[in-house]
């Protein structure tokens, strides 16, 4: 689930300056994160931008508040030092139990990227996030000393002596997203699951196979919007849609993003719209990309829940509006039908 | 000072021996003081907070977890305490710095201040991919201040082009929350020239080792006349006489005289300065004492005496102008309860008849 309380329905509001956004939720945020634990969502995934609290603050501090529930802290490379930022990710997992995965973004729009002092443009980007990832990867290793001379990352001697502390791992989990050839490549390298957007099962089965072969995981990033019925989950999908004006704005600011991600997730609204009977596309263009969206039944995103396990993928990244109600139906209606799917396809 | 992770002892007596001794290993990694440690370190606040300690200082080196993380999860749990936490410039970049800084003083009610340090040894700062030298470092910190108080004034978007660092069209929207302030103090520490400068162009208050009044008057009052504030560091050992306080510091010299936590390669001025000590006597004066400083580093300079001699001590630097001291000892828990207890109400008591 994608932890984002105090974020206005429409995306585009949430990046004013004037959303409750730029400001910690603890109570909301402890309140969904507790709930998340209860109806058994393993992670939350917490976005980093410009406009929100900094994710590994509010990993540390939601963290001190819950016992089960991991946190998926994004960042992006180049932000600081691989090994400030290692110092920082270890001090994180002992001060919450090792409940803290990374999802590692090269970067956002060159513009934003400016604004953090980061000139470089997305293929370099990709190229220094190889670096990076080396980097603290060979501090989690932890074979004495660390040296790396590279194109855009240099140590000497580096050494921390606070360890990456969790019960079952000597480092995090990595995610890495983005759609474009250098970010699979990246995954491929540097980490232990790709994350992308969902597709149709169809189109993804190719795609996802190669990162099996490889041993690394496959998540999917989407929405649902769950009801009784298909209709009715349209009907509310419908009601979705923001003022004209809102929509234009947001649309402006996704054009401007040098992602491929977005660029494929828009395309897609503006082709074809529906996916299939139960993918739509048509909230990217007000949302972003991450808004591709499944509709249906309990009993139908099961299914397609299931549809999606058998080509190979393992984890998805859900969110709704608004992400509690939502979270709370997906917990309560759609997983117990998957497990119990699970299990009768077990015996 | 926040005592090392594992440092404090509770529900047990710990001699002063033993918590040096802690102090010497901790930068060895053969302590657990890398791991946080998080029922010691509450057990310190709540007392802190009990005996009326404003801040505390959370310190900064590879062997130690990350502070801005260690203050956020205190913080948390502390209700009147502040935090200053120490980091170094060249780590991270500044506009992330100061989302991170400002998160933090959002969750903690802003108890932060920054205790800006412009590097430490060559050789550690090349492990954080940091390749300047001495001098380089702090006109850098210089630029990476500038940056940080341009996102801080909040007038629009940032925009830098310096040596060191570069921001175009900067925005960020999570602004630095306190009752009181725009911006955390920020206390700049060293004592080269070049950080007296930063103190002044950049900083709040300036950091450095204790020294006699006389020594320290000139340098205050420079200080003063621009507007910044002057904190020393100190080390204090409190007995019921100045006799005993001799002879517990003499207690506290390791019995390996080639023992130290010292970096030999830290090229700090402060450290520099620290290495040739002894040539001329560990006495600065009755109450100032330098024997660990070749041990523990220069921030180890004690102030010594009976809880009288130390609140006179104490109030002769308030009259040349210091207006914060941070006090180290050991163990620092009974440093705390000496200070707060029979210290500070001599000082409160001095301070009322004057």
């Amino acid at each position: 689930m994608a932890l984002k309380t105090a974020q206005e329905t429409a995306r585009v509001l949430t990046t004013r300056a004037t959303s409750p956004a730029a400001l910690p939720d603890m109570e909301g945020w402890v309140r969904f994160a507790r709930c998340a634990e209860e109806i058994g969502i393993e992670s939350v995934l917490l976005s980093f931008s410009y406009y929100e609290p900094d994710t590994i603050f509010i990993a540390c501090a939601v963290g001190r508040e819950t016992t089960k529930v991991k946190f998926i802290v994004a960042y992006r490379a180049g932000l600081m030092q691989p090994t400030t930022f290692v110092h920082q990710i270890n001090t994180l997992s002992g001060l919450i139990g090792g409940r803290v995965a990374l999802n590692i973004v090269a970067g956002s729009s060159a513009e934003e990227q400016r604004g953090y002092g980061d000139f470089l443009e997305h293929d370099e980007r990709y190229a220094r996030a190889e670096d990076y990832l080396e980097i603290c990867h060979s501090f989690w290793r932890s074979n004495g000393e660390v040296d790396f001379q590279g194109k855009y990352c240099r140590v000497e001697k580096g050494k921390l002596y606070t360890p990456f502390l969790a019960p079952d791992r000597t480092a995090p989990e990595i995610y890495v997203s983005g759609h474009s050839e250098q970010a699979q490549r990246l995954a491929l390298d540097n980490a232990s699951c790709w994350l992308r957007l969902i597709d149709t099962p169809e189109n993804l089965a190719p795609i996802v196979k190669p990162f099996r072969d490889q041993n690394v995981e496959v998540a999917l990033r989407l929405c649902i919007i769950c009801r009784p019925t298909l209709d009715e989950a349209k009907q509310a999908a419908r009601s979705m849609l923001p003022d004209e004006d809102i929509g234009r704005e947001e649309r402006g600011i996704l054009s401007s993003s040098d992602s491929q991600t977005l660029h494929q997730a828009l395309s897609a609204a503006d082709n074809v719209g529906w996916l299939n009977r139960n993918l739509w596309a048509g909230l990217v263009p007000h949302y972003g990309s991450s808004a591709m969206t499944l509709l249906g039944s309990p009993a139908e995103l099961a299914g397609i829940f299931l549809d999606y396990k058998r080509i190979g993928v393992t984890q998805f990244i859900i969110a709704g509006w608004p992400k509690l109600d939502e979270m709370l139906i997906f917990g309560r209606e759609v997983l117990p039908l998957v497990r119990e799917l699970e299990a009768r396809a077990a015996s | 000072m926040l005592p090392k992770a594992g440092e404090v002892v509770i529900n047990a007596r710990q001699s002063a021996q033993q918590a040096a001794r802690y102090r010497i290993l901790s930068a060895s990694g053969e302590t657990t003081a890398p791991q946080p440690q998080m029922e010691g370190w509450q057990h310190f606040v709540r007392r802190a907070e009990e005996v009326g300690v404003d801040s505390v200082l959370i310190s900064f080196s590879r062997y130690e977890p990350e502070p801005l993380l260690v203050a956020c999860a205190l913080g948390r749990v502390a209700k009147k305490l502040k935090f200053i936490v120490a980091y170094r410039s060249g780590l991270i970049l500044p506009t992330t710095f100061v989302q991170q800084v400002n998160t933090l003083s959002a969750l903690i009610e802003g108890r932060v201040s920054l205790n800006i340090v412009a590097g430490s040894s060559a050789q550690e700062q090349r492990g954080y991919g940091d390749f300047l030298a001495h001098d380089e470092r702090y006109a850098r910190a210089e630029e990476f201040l500038a940056v940080c108080h341009a996102f801080w004034r909040a007038e629009g978007d940032v925009n830098f082009a310096g040596n060191y660092y570069r921001v175009e069209k900067g925005r960020l929207h999570t602004p630095f929350v306190s009752a009181d302030r725009t911006a955390p103090e920020i206390y700049i520490s060293g004592h080269s020239e070049q950080s007296e400068r930063l103190a002044c162009s950049q900083g709040s208050c300036w950091l450095r080792a204790i020294d006699t009044p006389e020594k320290l008057q000139p340098a205050v009052a420079r200080m003063r006349s621009y507007g910044i504030q002057v904190c020393l560091r100190l080390c204090l050992l409190c007995r019921p006489s100045r006799e005993e306080a001799v002879e517990a510091a003499a207690a506290l010299l390791p019995s390996n005289k080639k023992e130290s936590t010292i970096s030999l390669k830290d090229d700090s001025q402060m450290h520099q300065e620290a290495k040739t000590l002894g040539s001329n006597g560990y006495w600065l004066s009755d109450t100032v004492w330098t024997g660990l400083v070749p041990h523990y580093g220069p921030v180890w300079t004690t102030l010594l005496g009976s809880p009288k001699d130390l609140a006179e001590a104490f109030l002769a630097y308030k009259q040349i102008g210091v207006g914060e001291f941070i006090i180290s000892g050991w163990p620092e828990m009974d440093t705390l309860d000496v200070f707060g207890r029979q210290i500070l109400p001599l000082v409160r008591e001095a301070e009322r008849h004057n």
